[in-house]
C-alpha cells in the first residue's frame, strides 16, 4: 500500500527507539497518526455556501501505568516530536497513576501486523470537482422543482480519505486506509404558514459509487416528497398507545436508548441501567440485539459499498467483530474497549473508537441492530386494533441512568381496527427502555429489515455509525403531541 | 511557532493568491494556535491526564461575482500552504456566483477594551498545578452517602487567533479559558433508584473557578431527581430553572435571530420584527463586552469589533435584533454586528452569540414559588423547540412537582407541549437571582398555564 509521506517517518528504526524510551517504565503505550484529506460541498437553495477542501494530520500518543492514563496530542508528528510526545504521555500516565484510586492492568493481546484498505469501485481522487458540483446541483434542482411548496433546500456532499497508522507496545503495527462518502439532503416546505421539513442521507465506506446508486439518485426527490406530505399531517392526541415502528425509528431507539447503556465505560461508571444485568432477562424473548461493525455486510442491502459504521480494526488495534448483546431476551455482553475488557476480565470486542487520532478512544457502537423474526408488516398492522405506526425520527434522547427515553418521529399514521389511516406529525414517544423492550409484541421479518446511517456524539467526539431493525410493535408507549 | 512566523505565512499566502488569479475580489486568512490541558475523572477517580497542541490556517477566497472557495490545513510547510491556497482558488472557481456577497470587513480604527479575557496563570499552567481542582470534585462525591459515582473534568486552554484580509485588516487576540464539569450519580439506599445531576463552570481566569461549588450543585441536582413519580395531566404554571430558561428561551431565541436562519425564513420570528412577542418580563441582549465573561471578545472571527446589542425589550422584538456576520449584514444592507463565529480554523464563519443574557427581574425565588397551588419545575429536557415553527413538546428529564408553593417529588415520564410564542407571552415572573453557564446568563422564569402531560393517565 502506498503510505503517505507523513506516516513514512514512523519506520522500524523509530519504533525501536520508542520501545527503548518506554522500556518497562509504563505497562502499555500506543500511537495513532492519521493523515486526512477531503472535500465538502454545501449548497442551499441551489447556491453554494461552502466549497472546501482540507488536509489535516493528527497524532495522539497514549501511555498507561497501573490504572493511570496519559495522553499527549502533537500538532506536527516528526521523528523527534513523536519521541518527546511519548515521554510526555509517560510522564502524564505516571501522574494519573499517582492519583488514581482504581488500579488495574491492561490485559495483553496478540500483536497484529496488517494493512487494510477499503475497496472503491470509483476512486475519489479520480473524480473531478466539477462532477461533485453537478451531483449536488442535480439534487438541489430535484428538490426545488418537486413542488411549489418547497421553500428551502439544503444539500451537503462530503468525502474524505484517511490513512491511520497504529502502533502499540504489544507489537501491533496496523495501517487502515479508508475512504468515505456522505450525501445529505434537507428540504423545508411551507403551506399556509405551516413549515415542515425532512432529512435523508446516504453514506458509506467506499468510493464515489456510494452516491451513484438508485437509492442515492432518489435521495432529494424522496426528501422533498416527505416534506410536502407532512404539510397536511395533523398533530396527534396524547395517551398510551400500541406503537408500530419502522426500521429507522427502531434502529435509533435501539442505538440511543439501549446501545449506550451497553457501553462498558458507562457500566463501570455506574451510569448504566444494565450494570450487573449480564445473564438477566432484559427484553421480551423474541429479542436478539447485535453489534457488528465488520466489513462485508452491505450485500444483504444490495449495496456496492461497505456500511457507514464499518471498520477493519478499532482505534486500539482490535479487529471488528460480531458481538451478541441480547440473545432471546437475555443480556449476554457489553461493548468493550481495551480498558473495560481488561477490568471485566473478558476479551476485547473491538469497540474502542475515537473520532480522530487526537482524541482518546472511548467505547462506541458500530452497526447495532435487532435481528428480524417472522412477522410481515401487513400482518403486524392487521393484528393491531388501536395504535399508531411511526416512521423515521427527528431526534431523540435518553437518560442513561434511568432509561427514560423520548423520540420524536417524523411520520406517523393512525392505526384503527387493523388499518392504516391518516398521517400525523410531531408524534413523540416516551417510556422506560427496559419496560419497552419487554413490551415488544411483534418483530418483523427480513423483508422489513433495513438499516440507517448516522453520526453519534459522546463526550464531544462524533463517530460514524449504522443501526438496523425490522418493523417492530411495542405495547403501551406514552405518545405525546402538541395538543 | 512564533508570531513572526505567522505574519510570514500570511504574507506568503496573500502574495501567492494575488498572483494566482485576477478574478478574486477579496481573501481572508485565519490562523489559530492553541494548547490545552485536561484532567479527566471517571468513577470518581482521576483517570486520564492529557496535554495537546494544534495550529492551523484557513484561506477563504471570494471572486468578483461572489463565489466562495475555502481550504484549510494544520500542516504549515510551504508546499502544503501553496497547495491549500491553490485549492481554495480552485474551489472558488467551481462555486456558484452569489450577488448577495458584498465584501469582507474593512480594517477598523478602534476596538473596544474588554479586560479579563486572558489569564497569564492559565497560559503557563502546568498540569501538576491543576490537580487540586479535580481532587476537590472527588472529595465532595466521596463524602456524600448517596453519591455512587462521578465523571467530570478540569480543562484549560490558551489560544491566539490572527485574522488578515485583503482589505487591510490585520488583527490578533489571545484568550484563555478553563472549565470544570461534574456529573454525579446518586442512589437511594432504600428504593435503589438512581439519578444523575450535571453542572459546569466556564471561566476566563483560573481564580474564579470553584470546583467545590460545581460538585455540590451537581449533587443537589441529582438528589432532587430521586424517587420520581408519575403525575396526572394538568394545566398549570411551569417554573424554568436557569438551565430550563437556557433550553426553552435563550437557545431558541439565539437560533431564531441568527440572520442566516432568518434570511432563509427558517425562524419562527420572521414577520415578528418590531412587534411585541412576549410579556414585559422578556428582556434579552447579546453582549460581547462584559469584562472577564466566557462569551466576550474584542472582535469576532472576521475581525469585526464586538458590541452590546439589545434583542428583546419588554417583550418587543427590536428591529435591529438580529445577529450578523459580514455576509448576512451585506445581504441586508446593514453593518455586521460582530457575531461571526468559526469554532476553529476548519470552519467558514457562521453566526454565533457572545454573552446571551436574559435580564433578571426583581422577585426573590420564594416570591416566585409561593402563590403556586399546583405546578411544576422544569430543570432539564433533552428536547429543543422547532426553530422554524416555535413548537415545543418535550420530555422533562429533570423536574419537580410544586404544591402550595413547595417543591415536591421529581417527575417521571412527564411532558409539556407549548408554542414558544405562547410561552413568551405567558411569562409572569422573573427572578432576581440568576446563573451563568458559559456564554449564557439566565434567571428563573415562571410561565403560567402550560399543558402538562403526566405519565399517570
Amino acid at each position: 500500500m502506498e503510505l503517505s509521506d507523513d506516516l513514512k517517518k514512523i519506520d522500524e528504526n523509530l519504533i525501536k527507539q520508542l520501545n527503548q524510551i518506554a522500556n518497562d517504565k509504563v505497562e502499555y503505550w500506543d500511537i495513532r497518526a492519521e493523515v486526512n484529506n477531503g472535500t465538502s460541498l454545501d449548497f442551499t437553495n441551489q447556491k453554494s455556501k461552502e466549497i472546501s477542501s482540507f488536509e489535516i494530520i493528527n497524532c495522539g500518543i497514549r501511555a498507561f501505568k497501573n490504572g493511570g492514563w496519559g495522553f499527549s496530542v502533537l500538532k506536527d508528528p516528526q521523528r523527534e516530536s513523536i519521541k518527546i510526545g511519548l515521554q510526555k504521555a509517560m510522564k502524564l500516565a505516571k501522574l494519573s497513576e499517582s492519583l488514581t484510586k482504581i488500579k488495574f492492568n491492561i490485559a495483553r493481546n496478540d500483536p497484529l501486523i496488517e494493512e487494510y484498505k477499503s475497496k472503491s469501485k470509483k476512486n475519489l481522487e479520480d473524480i473531478d470537482i466539477d462532477n461533485k458540483i453537478n451531483l449536488v446541483k442535480y439534487h438541489e434542482e430535484n428538490a426545488s422543482n418537486y413542488s411549489s411548496y418547497v421553500k428551502n433546500t439544503h444539500t451537503l456532499y462530503m468525502d474524505g480519505h484517511s490513512q491511520t497508522l497504529f502502533l502499540n507496545s504489544f507489537g501491533s503495527n496496523i495501517i487502515q486506509d479508508l475512504s468515505l462518502v456522505r450525501l445529505f439532503c434537507m428540504v423545508f416546505t411551507n403551506k399556509n404558514g405551516t413549515t415542515q421539513s425532512s432529512v435523508n442521507s446516504v453514506a458509506g465506506v467506499g468510493g464515489y459509487e456510494i452516491v451513484e446508486t438508485e437509492k442515492a439518485n432518489n435521495l432529494s426527490k424522496k426528501t422533498a416528497k416527505e416534506a410536502v406530505e407532512l404539510l397536511d399531517a395533523k398533530s396527534p392526541v396524547g395517551g398510551k398507545l400500541t406503537v408500530i415502528a419502522d426500521s429507522k425509528l427502531t434502529g435509533t431507539i435501539i442505538h440511543e436508548a439501549f446501545g449506550h447503556a451497553c457501553e462498558a465505560d458507562l457500566v463501570l461508571n455506574n451510569e448504566s441501567i444494565l450494570k450487573g444485568m449480564i445473564g438477566n432477562k432484559v427484553a421480551s424473548e423474541q429479542v436478539t440485539i447485535v453489534d457488528n461493525p465488520s466489513m462485508g455486510q452491505a450485500e444483504q442491502f444490495n449495496l456496492p459499498y461497505e456500511l457507514f459504521g464499518s471498520y477493519f480494526v478499532d482505534d486500539e488495534g482490535i479487529p471488528s467483530q460480531k458481538t451478541i448483546i441480547i440473545e432471546n431476551g437475555i443480556l449476554k455482553n457489553y461493548l468493550h474497549n481495551l480498558e473495560t475488557s481488561s477490568r471485566m476480565g473478558v476479551p476485547p470486542n473491538g469497540h474502542g473508537r475515537a473520532s480522530v487520532s487526537s482524541e482518546r478512544p472511548q467505547v462506541r457502537m458500530g452497526f447495532t441492530y435487532i435481528e428480524p423474526k417472522d412477522w410481515s408488516l401487513e400482518d403486524i398492522i392487521e393484528d393491531t386494533k388501536n395504535g399508531i405506526l411511526c416512521k423515521d425520527f427527528q431526534y431523540g434522547y435518553t437518560d442513561p441512568t434511568t432509561g427514560n427515553f423520548q423520540f420524536k418521529c417524523r411520520f406517523s399514521y393512525k392505526i384503527k381496527d387493523g388499518e392504516k389511516k391518516e398521517i400525523m406529525r410531531d408524534v413523540s414517544l416516551s417510556g422506560m427502555i427496559l419496560e419497552a423492550l419487554n413490551e415488544i409484541s411483534a418483530i418483523g421479518n427480513r423483508k422489513t429489515f433495513n438499516y440507517s446511517v448516522g453520526i453519534c456524539g459522546k463526550g464531544g467526539q462524533r463517530v460514524r455509525v449504522c443501526d438496523g431493525a425490522p418493523y417492530i410493535r411495542i405495547e403501551d408507549i406514552t405518545v405525546g403531541g402538541l395538543s | 511557532m512564533e508570531d513572526s512566523d505567522i505574519y510570514t505565512i500570511a504574507d506568503f499566502c496573500s502574495k501567492l493568491i494575488e498572483k494566482e488569479n485576477s478574478e478574486i475580489k477579496c481573501t481572508d486568512i485565519y490562523f489559530e494556535k492553541s494548547n490545552y490541558i485536561n484532567i479527566e475523572i471517571e468513577e470518581n477517580s482521576i483517570k486520564n491526564s492529557e496535554t495537546g497542541e494544534d495550529n492551523g490556517v484557513s484561506i477563504r477566497v471570494i471572486s468578483k461575482n461572489g463565489s466562495l472557495g475555502f481550504a484549510y490545513s494544520n500542516k504549515l510547510d510551504r508546499i502544503t500552504l501553496e497547495k491549500i491556497c491553490k485549492t481554495a482558488i480552485k474551489m472558488m472557481k467551481v462555486a456558484t456566483p452569489d450577488p448577495d456577497f458584498k465584501n469582507l470587513p474593512n480594517s477598523f480604527k478602534n476596538y473596544p477594551v474588554v479586560n479579563g479575557l486572558f489569564d497569564k496563570n492559565l497560559k503557563y499552567l502546568e498540569i501538576e498545578d491543576s490537580i487540586n481542582y479535580a481532587e476537590d470534585l472527588i472529595e465532595i462525591c466521596k463524602d456524600d452517602e448517596m453519591a455512587i459515582s462521578q465523571s467530570g473534568n478540569f480543562a484549560s486552554g490558551y489560544s491566539k487567533i490572527f485574522i488578515f484580509n485583503s482589505n487591510g485588516l490585520s488583527v490578533s487576540r489571545k484568550e484563555t479559558s478553563c472549565i470544570i464539569s461534574s456529573n454525579i450519580i446518586v442512589k437511594d439506599k432504600i428504593s435503589k433508584e438512581t439519578s444523575s445531576g450535571y453542572e459546569r463552570q466556564i471561566e476566563r481566569s483560573l481564580s474564579k473557578l470553584n470546583a467545590i461549588n460545581v460538585a455540590n450543585l451537581a449533587l443537589e441536582d441529582a438528589k432532587q431527581n430521586l424517587n420520581r413519580k408519575k403525575i396526572k395531566n394538568m394545566k398549570g404554571p411551569v417554573i424554568l430553572t436557569p438551565k430550563g430558561t437556557i433550553s426553552l428561551i435563550l437557545r431558541p431565541v439565539a437560533a431564531a435571530i441568527n440572520a442566516d436562519t432568518f434570511q432563509y425564513k427558517r425562524s419562527f420570528l420572521v414577520d415578528k420584527r418590531s412587534k411585541k412577542i412576549g410579556s414585559d418580563y422578556l428582556n434579552i441582549e447579546d453582549n460581547g463586552l462584559i469584562h472577564g465573561a466566557a462569551g466576550s471578545q474584542i472582535f469576532d472571527d472576521e475581525g469585526v469589533p464586538c458590541k452590546n446589542k439589545k434583542i428583546l425589550e419588554n417583550g418587543k422584538f427590536l428591529k435591529n435584533g438580529l445577529l450578523h456576520n459580514s455576509y448576512t449584514a451585506g445581504k441586508e444592507g446593514v453593518e455586521s454586528t460582530g457575531n461571526a463565529s468559526r469554532g476553529s480554523y476548519i470552519s467558514i464563519p457562521s453566526i454565533g452569540i457572545t454573552n446571551f443574557i436574559m435580564k433578571p427581574g426583581d422577585l426573590t425565588l420564594e416570591e416566585i414559588f409561593k402563590d403556586i397551588k399546583e405546578g411544576i419545575i422544569l430543570n432539564y429536557t433533552g428536547d429543543s423547540p422547532n426553530i422554524s415553527t416555535g413548537d415545543f413538546s418535550g420530555l422533562i428529564l429533570h423536574g419537580n412537582l410544586i404544591q402550595n408553593g413547595e417543591v415536591k417529588e421529581p417527575l417521571n415520564e412527564t411532558m409539556i407541549g407549548i408554542n414558544l410564542m405562547d410561552l413568551f407571552q405567558n411569562i409572569d415572573a422573573v427572578s432576581k437571582e440568576y446563573r451563568v453557564y458559559g456564554a449564557f446568563q439566565a434567571p428563573w422564569v415562571r410561565i403560567n398555564s402550560v399543558n402538562i402531560i403526566g405519565g399517570a393517565n
